[in-house]
């Protein structure tokens, strides 16, 4: 199991490295079609092929793994804050505030939130510039993907509110705002950083769903879900089987997301 | 440091929701520089009283009545914002279990230091320095990789000591330890009741030294205090307790201390703080102290 993880933990460090440089590795510009040669096959120029426009597909594999990679961790990242402040400190307040927070995140989490993703997305123009399009898909998924991760702070921070270390912190007179960031906050970290990790194979897949819908990040930027996007053509894929990487890439680091996560964490 | 004025002196009740009447009109008085022992069975509501006197009651939803002099104020008055100054500063408190009541996630120089802040402002330094004369004033070693630790790397008996020096950085008036040494094995236990023994004689720091053990108070405290049933039933000297006890819940207590050819409590020889050494400087202490 512990080799399995360092494997995966490498694995995703490895690809992660490669989308950074994607500019240095990329055989060419993401957006640049070769029009001589569309639906080619793999081969020494076109590593994975290229598709219906000419563009070479390893390259936009590359930007697009870049794109879902450093988004989904940033939607992750403000999900997280927002769980981390709506549940901690509702969890340490408790009282009124607590029941109000919690009925709100009920509330968020019994919305079916891909159908709302699709209706807000629907809602906000579609010939958007794909940088914007990019801000407010993950945008979205950070400010819609928080309820989970808040109610599992705040019954963290609750059983946190009656320990005696928070009552030895007040009996030495440190006010309550002091004993919630630096009594309180250092014992959730551990539970912070398994949302955090939980949920970027959740927003990776999210953000999926909506490219294959079209309603994500906008062309010609690639994203996994835009890539995911060029397998509805059934008879293309049949004649690359190559066009099925971005599939096979996005299912390898799902999985590895779910190795690399600590197991104690899963107890709690 | 008049005789007149007393520490503390409060007259309380307490309710809780699910459980009225836990201290009926409980009076009770402290001087200066006193060690006070609060005898009563678990559940009579010993905490109670000491989380009332630092109104942080309502974190068990406790409902306080009643009034609480402390030096002079009514603390019943005092804002939420006037009590966060006098917790720390003028009154402290030591909880049972020492493992829990310090952060497990922090380093202990960062809990002393958070404890530092909440009233004194200035450099890390100035911070540091401090610490490390309170660290050694409780016994423990003034060193940064011993300041470096965490609470699970430290013994319980140092662990309890850290709690101390949390209590006492900053020289409060009056220290409630909340049965501070019944999570402490016997050898522990003594070396804790000998260095709450110091602190009141070298600081002056007057001790409400809440327990349910008879003995360990009486080698430490000038009066004992009995709480039964929500009240004091008998506050005396250990002589008198041990001597002549009055009330019928006192005296089912000195019978039910261990009897045997070595072990003999029953005697007025244990009465008078035993360890403290000088049993003249005891006697004129205790004349001092006596309100009566």
């Amino acid at each position: 199991m512990k080799f399995l993880r360092q494997t995966a933990a490498v694995f995703l460090v490895a690809i992660f490295i490669a989308t950074l440089f994607a500019g240095i590795l990329a055989p060419a510009p993401y957006a640049r079609q070769f029009r001589e040669s569309p639906n080619a096959l793999p081969s020494r120029i076109h590593l994975l092929g290229t598709d219906e426009l000419g563009r070479d597909l390893f390259s936009r594999l590359l930007y697009g793994s870049r794109v879902s990679l450093l988004l989904a961790p940033a939607a992750s990242l403000l999900a997280t804050i927002i769980a981390a402040l709506v549940g901690g400190v509702a969890g340490y307040v408790g009282g009124w505030i607590e029941r109000i927070a919690l009925a709100g995140t009920d509330l968020s989490m019994s919305l079916p939130w891909l159908f709302l993703l699709l209706t807000v997305r629907a809602v906000l123009p579609l010939n958007l510039p794909p940088a914007a399009s990019l801000l407010i898909t993950f945008g979205l998924l950070g400010f819609f993907g928080w309820a989970a991760s808040a109610r599992v702070i705040c019954a963290g921070a609750r059983g946190l509110r009656n320990s005696d270390f928070v009552l030895q912190a007040k009996a030495c007179g440190c006010s309550s705002q002091r004993v919630l960031l630096q009594q309180v906050l250092p014992n959730l970290r551990p539970v912070l950083y398994a949302q955090f990790l939980i949920s970027i194979p959740v927003f990776i897949l999210t953000e999926a769903n909506l490219g294959i819908l079209g309603l994500g990040v906008s062309e010609p930027l690639p994203s996994w879900g835009g890539l995911l996007r060029g397998l509805e053509n059934w008879s293309a894929v049949q004649a690359n089987p190559a066009r099925l990487a971005p599939l096979v890439l996005l299912f390898v680091v799902v999985s590895c997301f779910q190795l690399v996560m600590p197991q104690e964490d899963f107890a709690s | 440091m008049t005789q007149a004025t007393p520490l503390l002196s409060l007259r309380l009740s307490v309710d809780y929701p699910d459980k009225p009447s836990v201290l009926r009109n409980l009076s009770l008085e402290m001087y200066h520089g006193e060690t006070l022992g609060l005898i009563g069975q678990s559940g009579s509501g010993k905490s109670t009283l000491a989380l009332a006197i630092l109104r942080l009651l309502h974190l068990h939803r406790g409902e306080p009545r009643g009034e609480i002099w402390f030096q002079g104020r009514n603390l019943v008055d005092r804002s939420e914002r006037e009590m966060r100054s006098v917790r720390g500063r003028e009154l402290g408190l030591v909880l049972q279990s020492p493992l829990s009541a310090l952060n497990p996630a922090l380093r202990i120089d960062t809990q002393l230091e958070e404890a530092w802040r909440a009233h004194a402002e200035g450099s890390r330094d100035a911070a540091r320095k401090t610490i490390l004369e309170t660290m050694s004033s409780v016994s423990l070693p003034a060193e940064r990789s011993f300041l470096r630790r965490y609470p699970s790397q430290l013994s319980v008996g140092q662990a309890q000591r850290v709690l101390i020096a949390l209590a006492i950085l900053h020289r409060p008036a009056l220290l409630i330890a909340d049965e501070p040494t019944s999570a402490l094995d016997v050898i522990t236990q003594s070396e804790i009741l000998q260095l709450f023994q110091r602190l009141n004689r070298e600081f002056g720091i007057a001790i409400l030294y809440i327990s349910h053990d008879l003995l360990s108070v009486a080698s430490l405290c000038h009066r004992i205090a009995i709480l039964y049933d929500g009240e004091i039933v008998e506050c005396a000297p250990p002589s008198q307790i041990f001597g002549a006890p009055q009330h019928s819940y006192t005296q089912k207590l000195v019978a039910a201390l261990p009897r045997g050819p070595f072990l003999d409590f029953h005697n007025d020889k244990l009465g008078s703080p035993a360890s403290i050494a000088d049993e003249d400087e005891c006697a004129e202490r205790s004349a001092k102290l006596s309100p009566r």
